[in-house]
């Protein structure tokens, strides 16, 4: 139940979109049409779901002081989270790019174009600061997380390329056309996404 | 040079490793002095913002005050009985993370050790802590020795600014603290009504217009902490026996030094 | 030296990174609801993007081009831990109001793009100087809806009671996420309104 409750908040309460805003470059970026944008969704979904529990691990062994550091409890890495989340991310992003190029050039022609890209996708990071900040009990709340914010990254991608494709059709002032417009629809469908936030689970 | 042989990549990479985290080490070791005592100052200042004790803005003057105005600080087991001194001398307080540790604890209902700090004037401040929407959210209740809550302060680590984040920015939410009391006869010895507390009831005041998830989460800390701190805000853990026969809990699990009161207590409670 | 003004005053308006180049919107809008918040928000970002772009362009000509990328948000993150320690240890109020958004400033798309675009074939002065102007450009925008959210919101400008005076009923919605996002829709209206060339087609 705990499990189903932090799934279904991190994808449409704490959504990485529409309450925090991360992600929000490759976001706009990559939206203006369906199919790429379910290319990125998945990207980023699978990134995040293994690179959050490994972080997670890092950050309860080897980073935060206490009994479970393996270097004794008094020592306090802390300050190197940062460096150390960024590089587990870019070194994965990196290693699976370069797996999948071999082993699977199909998925590699569909998702690989997405990789690199995603090293500096601040979702990712921010999944991993956000775990460190909500403190988890265990491995498998920390990949469900990952799964609920990824999928709701992926949710939320997906809709604005939908919207998107359609408003190619509207007629927009033009200083407003493009990005403008695009802003303006993230924040009307942020205002929907509201809706979740008072439900309490 | 060949800039992308292997040799060369790998030695590069090697070389940038060391100096950052040479860097990085150097500035975390010599700022971290400075980071502990802003964080100690931070929650001594809400302890005193809590117990209406004016103190200074700077780091030095909290900790002055601290010192010159704390009569003793003590930790408490959830029978109320004395664990461990907290020395004034270093003005040894527990940190908001030390908080978090023993809301585990209280939850568990096992065994905690809840720091209270009693000041000169008679006033006893604690903490609460729990979790507000986003993340944590915890703050220290003042109790005169009346029993009347004296004042209250509450802080956030990442509520919504302006709704939520109001526990901490707007005065007039903590000030409606201000007078109340703990019923500890009620199942919730306190409580955050949204649409506003009905007027008279000296147990309650009103949630944060906006900010439903905030208030709940504040109210659940609240009573969380009040109940486990009933043995000592409902009287000294000693005399909870000798009063009216309103035992707060601490005598039926045996926590109670002296004499038979439990047995009396334990009577009271199977009438009740 | 005419280059160099043309350097600096190009990101602030013509090229501004946020409204122009759509670059580092993730890790930000989240600060705006306060004009503390953005104000030292801008000031980190200006400090994180000079000092990296200086560095990365210093040590252009050794960096091997296989790990360029890691090396790269190695140098950022590095910035980016200092600018954090040195807030802990002398605003430590602020860094706690900026929590998670200090470390995103490590995926902030201006940082990496300008470092990738500019940094690694110019001279380091010259890197500099589009460092802190793109980080000046940036802050200009997160303190305009500052600026508004804060006004409207709350009532205040930095904590002083400003509206409250002539009987003004704060908006709550103005506080939430996404005005920030429809907010800066207007400013990319109000900017391509004037500078024609920008709009799209």
């Amino acid at each position: 139940m705990e499990y189903l409750s932090l799934f279904v908040k991190s994808i449409f309460v704490d959504n990485m979109i529409f309450a925090y805003f991360l992600g929000m470059c490759s976001y706009l970026a990559v939206s203006k049409n369906v199919k790429t944008a379910n290319g990125l969704g998945m990207a980023v979904i699978f990134v995040l779901v293994c690179t959050l529990p490994l972080n997670y691990l890092l950050n309860k062994y080897i980073l935060t002081p206490g009994e479970n550091c393996i270097f004794g409890p008094n020592v306090d890495l802390s300050f190197l989270s940062f460096i150390l989340f960024i590089a587990v991310i870019a070194a994965f992003t990196q290693l699976v790019e370069m797996i999948v190029e071999k082993f699977l050039p199909a998925l590699y022609s569909s998702l690989g174009i997405f990789l690199p890209l995603i090293a500096v996708n601040c979702a990712i990071l921010g999944g991993s600061l956000f775990m460190q900040q909500k403190d988890f009990a265990n491995v498998g709340e920390s990949a469900v997380y990952a799964l609920g914010s990824g999928l709701g990254w992926y949710l939320a991608i997906v809709a604005l390329a939908a919207i998107r494709e359609k408003l190619s059709y509207s007629n927009v002032p033009a200083p407003l056309k493009g990005i403008g417009i695009t802003f303006i629809t993230v924040g009307l469908m942020g205002i929907a996404f509201m809706a979740f936030m008072g439900i309490s689970l | 040079m060949n800039t992308n042989s292997n040799t060369y990549t790998v030695v590069y990479s090697a070389i940038i490793v060391i100096v950052v985290a040479a860097i990085l080490a150097f500035a975390a070791m010599s700022l971290n002095d400075r980071q502990v005592a802003n964080m100690k100052a931070e929650t001594i200042g809400q302890i005193l913002t809590a117990a209406k004790i004016p103190s200074g803005e700077s780091n030095a003057e909290i900790i002055a005050t601290y010192k010159d105005q704390i009569a003793e600080a003590y930790t408490v087991d959830l029978k109320g009985a004395k664990v461990n001194e907290l020395p004034a001398e270093d003005a040894t307080i527990y940190t908001t993370s030390d908080l978090k540790a023993q809301n585990y604890n209280i939850a568990d209902g096992v065994s905690a050790e809840l720091p209270v700090y009693v000041f000169k004037n008679g006033t006893k401040v604690v903490p609460i802590y729990g979790a507000g929407l986003w993340g944590p959210v915890w703050g220290y209740v003042a109790i005169t020795p009346d029993g009347k809550i004296a004042g209250a302060t509450f802080d956030h680590a990442s509520e919504t600014p302006g709704l939520g984040g109001k526990i901490k920015d707007d005065p007039s939410f903590a000030a409606q603290f201000d007078g109340k009391a703990f019923d500890f006869s009620d199942a919730a010895p306190f409580a955050i009504v949204k649409g506003g507390a009905p007027a008279g009831k000296a147990n309650a005041i009103d949630a944060i217009t906006g900010a439903t998830m905030t208030s709940k989460g504040l109210d659940v800390a609240i009573n969380n902490w009040v109940k486990a701190y009933a043995p000592v805000l409902a009287g000294a853990s000693s005399d909870c026996c000798k009063g009216e026969g309103k035992c707060c809990g601490c005598c039926a699990e045996g926590g109670c030094q002296e004499g038979n009161c439990c047995m009396d207590s334990e009577e009271t409670n199977t009438e009740e | 030296m005419a280059n160099l003004k043309e350097t600096f005053l190009t990101p602030i308006f013509k090229g501004n990174p946020i409204t122009v180049l759509v670059l580092g919107i993730c890790s930000s809008l989240a600060v705006t609801v306060e004009l503390k918040g953005a104000f030292v928000m801008a000031l980190s970002v200006i400090a994180v993007t000079g000092l990296s772009s200086l560095v990365v362009s210093i040590l252009r000509n050794t960096i091997p081009n296989r790990v360029r990328i890691i090396v790269q948000l190695v140098v950022v993150a590095m910035m980016v831990i200092l600018v954090d320690q040195f807030l802990k240890a002398f605003a430590y109020g602020i860094d706690k109001q900026l929590s998670v958004y200090i470390g995103l400033i490590i995926t902030n798309c201006i940082v990496m793009g300008r470092i990738e675009a500019f940094a690694l074939g110019n001279k380091p002065l010259a890197s500099l100087v589009d460092g802190l102007a793109n980080g000046l450009g940036y802050g200009m925008i997160l303190i305009i809806v500052a600026f508004f959210r804060e006004l409207f919101g709350s009532g205040t400008l930095f904590g002083f009671p400003v509206l409250k005076a002539i009987g003004y009923t704060n908006n709550g919605l103005m506080i939430l996420p996404p005005m920030a996002l429809i907010l800066l829709g207007c400013v990319i209206w109000v900017q391509r309104s004037i500078q024609k060339d920008l709009q799209e087609k």
